[in-house]
């Protein structure tokens, strides 16, 4: 269904938002799409529904090439953006039939396809108030049927259940999986709970600065990780010492660091306290508390990310509301809330409008001078990388599969 | 073709639609040309007695200008619904779909432009309550269309002004510095025979002042036909030129 080979999108400041991406999402799953923020999930979407264009790198969606055939692209998909987008001063009814004309169907056929939508998410009782007067779950789901009226077999959803509560987001998962299972509607998820994606994605990919680092099932994922994590809350000084004593024991299978917690993956959770304990205590480093968890998602996305979700929000929780402006420049944290930590993410169409371009380029080549070290050395492991390509990665480009992709192409459309 | 023509027409009944489901914006929409006619008409009424003053009341010349008055104030606001739009997300949807990218810059234009045209007719029927003559029906619709192709052309620019600027404060700066000048480099407030030579040679570029002549003309009947028909010619080429740019803008950054 969506296909991509070696995808790149560099923004004119010489930031790669998106680096060298490869996924295949098959027909009839869910695809969890993760990722911290900045990690690129927002570009990839972009290009994939034709708002914008890749660097280099091609992708197919719906058998579809989208910088060929952006509008079979268009009519293929549907797409549920952060931002709800529907008209607030009209009606339910009214939202549906204009987007139905939009996709420029037939009145007849709008008609139909509209109630069985109202019928669908119920919200027929509410088809004829202004969207102004509805909540936000309703507003949600109304979103989410406009991006179905012309039976799109794929959708896109960024981050659905943002800011609902956890009725209307249960309610919301249980639209999601009919659709899937009794619609065959492929749904790409971009999400940043956990358990959602968990729940609802058959598999999930992490992104990490622009590329996938994993892509498997949520249970093969969690496989992965084997035995317990051991949360330790320690102060300052001895977060850094504890983990240069844990590192050589080779009890130990994993140590990852979560702002002042200690992540140490462990076989035996209720084994590991007494001699970890002592072996922390012997060496003078006070445990402030300590927790034993069964391996989660959470533990997977730390593995692959490096990050931690609170991360951006505990590194700036102390400073004053304006450090933040500060630091980023005048503009940039127009948005406030969640999106503020986005450096690429919201990159593309969005930042366009939002930003300055100037400012964007100022932004960037901060950034660009920090992380250059770092770059020579990612070059470095991309190029070792390189030499031990698998088999499928060779196919990929050469004239075959071109041709198989063609017909793919075919048997979809 | 048809499909760009459809998609306007849809998009531009969805403008429309929540336009006239404002009920202030009609009330206000009443009121504005009241007072205007009232200050302005009782501000004014001694200057048609000056030496040099074209033959007749003041009211009767001041009615062009109010009505270009209304165009300019009610086409700076198009950029600004432009960037609510995109920040709401809304446009994003819209491009998601096939929709023809002009229809969206098209429809918007349009629903200003007709938005305006409401606002003016409602300033020349309580002109003419007012004691404004006008010569006839023909006149004062003749005068609409030029209402309508000088709303185009403003909403044009206020829409790829939107584009370039990106920010709304900066647009209404833009909207609020243009619209005094313009109308005082025109002949809508002040008759050409009291103005310096300078600003006589810039009214020849400036399409309010092709507009203001041409709606004059209608009221009174006294221009010839000749002039009518290059500020006709004038106000299509400003509107579509205009409108151009706001879409090449437009598509540029949505790419």
């Amino acid at each position: 269904m969506i296909k991509t080979e070696n995808l790149t999108k560099t923004f004119s400041s010489g930031t790669k938002a998106v680096d060298n991406l490869n996924i295949n999402v098959e027909d009839g799953e869910i695809f969890g799409f993760l990722g911290p923020n900045g990690a690129g999930k927002s570009t990839t979407i972009k290009i994939l529904t034709t708002l914008s264009r890749p660097t280099s790198g091609q992708a197919w969606v719906g058998g579809h090439n989208v910088l060929t055939e952006p509008v079979k692209v268009r009519c293929s998909i549907g797409y549920v953006a952060q931002e709800t987008g529907i008209d607030y001063f009209l009606t339910g009814r009214e939202n549906l039939v204009l987007q139905g004309r939009l996709y420029r169907m037939d009145g007849k056929a709008i008609n139909r396809r509209v109630d069985e939508l109202l019928e669908l998410f119920s919200i027929k009782d509410n088809a004829d108030q202004l969207v102004s007067t509805y909540s936000g779950g309703m507003r949600r789901k109304l979103d989410i049927a406009t991006a179905l009226i012309h039976n799109p077999r794929l959708i896109f959803l960024d981050e659905p259940t943002l800011g609902l509560d956890p009725h209307s987001r249960s309610q919301l998962w249980n639209y999601i999986r009919m659709l899937n299972s009794e619609l065959k509607v492929t749904i790409f998820l971009t999400t940043h709970y956990l358990d959602e994606a968990d729940k609802l994605s058959n598999r999930i990919g992490i992104l990490h600065k622009g590329s996938i680092k994993i892509i498997d099932t949520p249970d093969k994922l969690k496989d992965s990780i084997r035995g317990d994590s051991v949360n330790l809350e320690l102060k300052g000084s001895a977060k850094d010492k504890a983990i240069s004593i844990l590192k050589g024991d080779s009890k130990v299978k994993e140590i990852l660091l979560e702002n002042d917690h200690v992540r140490v993956y462990v076989n035996n959770g209720s084994e590991a306290i007494q001699w970890l304990m002592k072996l922390l205590n012997q060496n003078g480093i006070d445990v402030s508390s300590l927790s034993i968890s069964r391996p989660s998602l959470d533990d997977v996305y730390l593995k692959y990310s490096g990050a931690s979700f609170k991360e951006g929000d505990s590194a700036e929780g102390g400073e004053p509301w304006w450090a933040k402006w500060q630091k980023g420049g005048w503009g940039k944290n127009w948005k406030g809330g969640e999106d503020s930590n986005d450096k690429n993410e919201a990159v593309g169409w969005d930042q366009n409008w939002t930003k300055g371009e100037w400012e964007m380029e100022q932004d960037d080549k901060q950034e660009v001078t920090a992380d250059k070290d770092k770059e020579d050395i990612k070059d470095k492991e991309n190029k070792e990388e390189e030499n031990t390509e698998e088999p499928w990665k060779k196919w990929q480009g050469t004239p075959e599969a071109a041709e198989w992709w063609s017909k793919q192409g075919k048997k979809e459309g | 073709m048809v499909q760009l023509v459809s998609d306007t027409w849809y998009l531009f009944n969805k403008y429309l639609r929540i336009t006239l489901r404002m009920p202030m914006w009609a009330l206000f929409t009443i009121i504005q040309p009241l007072i205007w006619l009232l200050i302005f008409g009782q501000l004014f009424k001694n200057m048609a007695s000056l030496p040099g003053f074209p033959q007749g009341r003041y009211m009767d010349f001041f009615l062009p200008g109010a009505v270009i008055m209304t165009v300019l104030f009610g086409t700076s606001w198009s950029g600004v619904s432009l960037l609510r739009e995109i920040n709401f997300g809304t446009v994003e949807k819209m491009l998601v779909t096939p929709v023809s990218r002009v229809s969206i810059v098209m429809s918007r234009v349009i629903h200003t432009a007709v938005t305006v045209i409401i606002q003016c007719l409602i300033i020349m029927i309580i002109a003419i309550i007012f004691g404004a003559s006008v010569s006839g029906i023909k006149g004062a619709l003749l005068s609409l269309i030029i209402v309508f192709l000088l709303s185009l052309g403003f909403s044009g620019i206020s829409n790829g002004l939107a584009m370039w600027l990106k920010r709304e404060e900066p647009l209404v700066m833009l909207g609020n510095m243009m619209t005094l000048p313009l109308m005082f480099l025109s002949s809508a407030m002040v008759p050409k025979s009291f103005m310096p030579e300078w600003i006589r040679v810039i009214t020849k570029i400036n399409p309010i002042d092709y507009a203001v002549e041409a709606i004059r003309a209608f009221y009174s009947g006294g221009v010839s036909l000749q002039a009518i028909l290059v500020g006709f010619l004038f106000l299509s080429l400003f509107a579509v030129t205009a409108i151009s740019w706001a879409t090449e803008m437009f598509m540029n950054q949505s790419e």
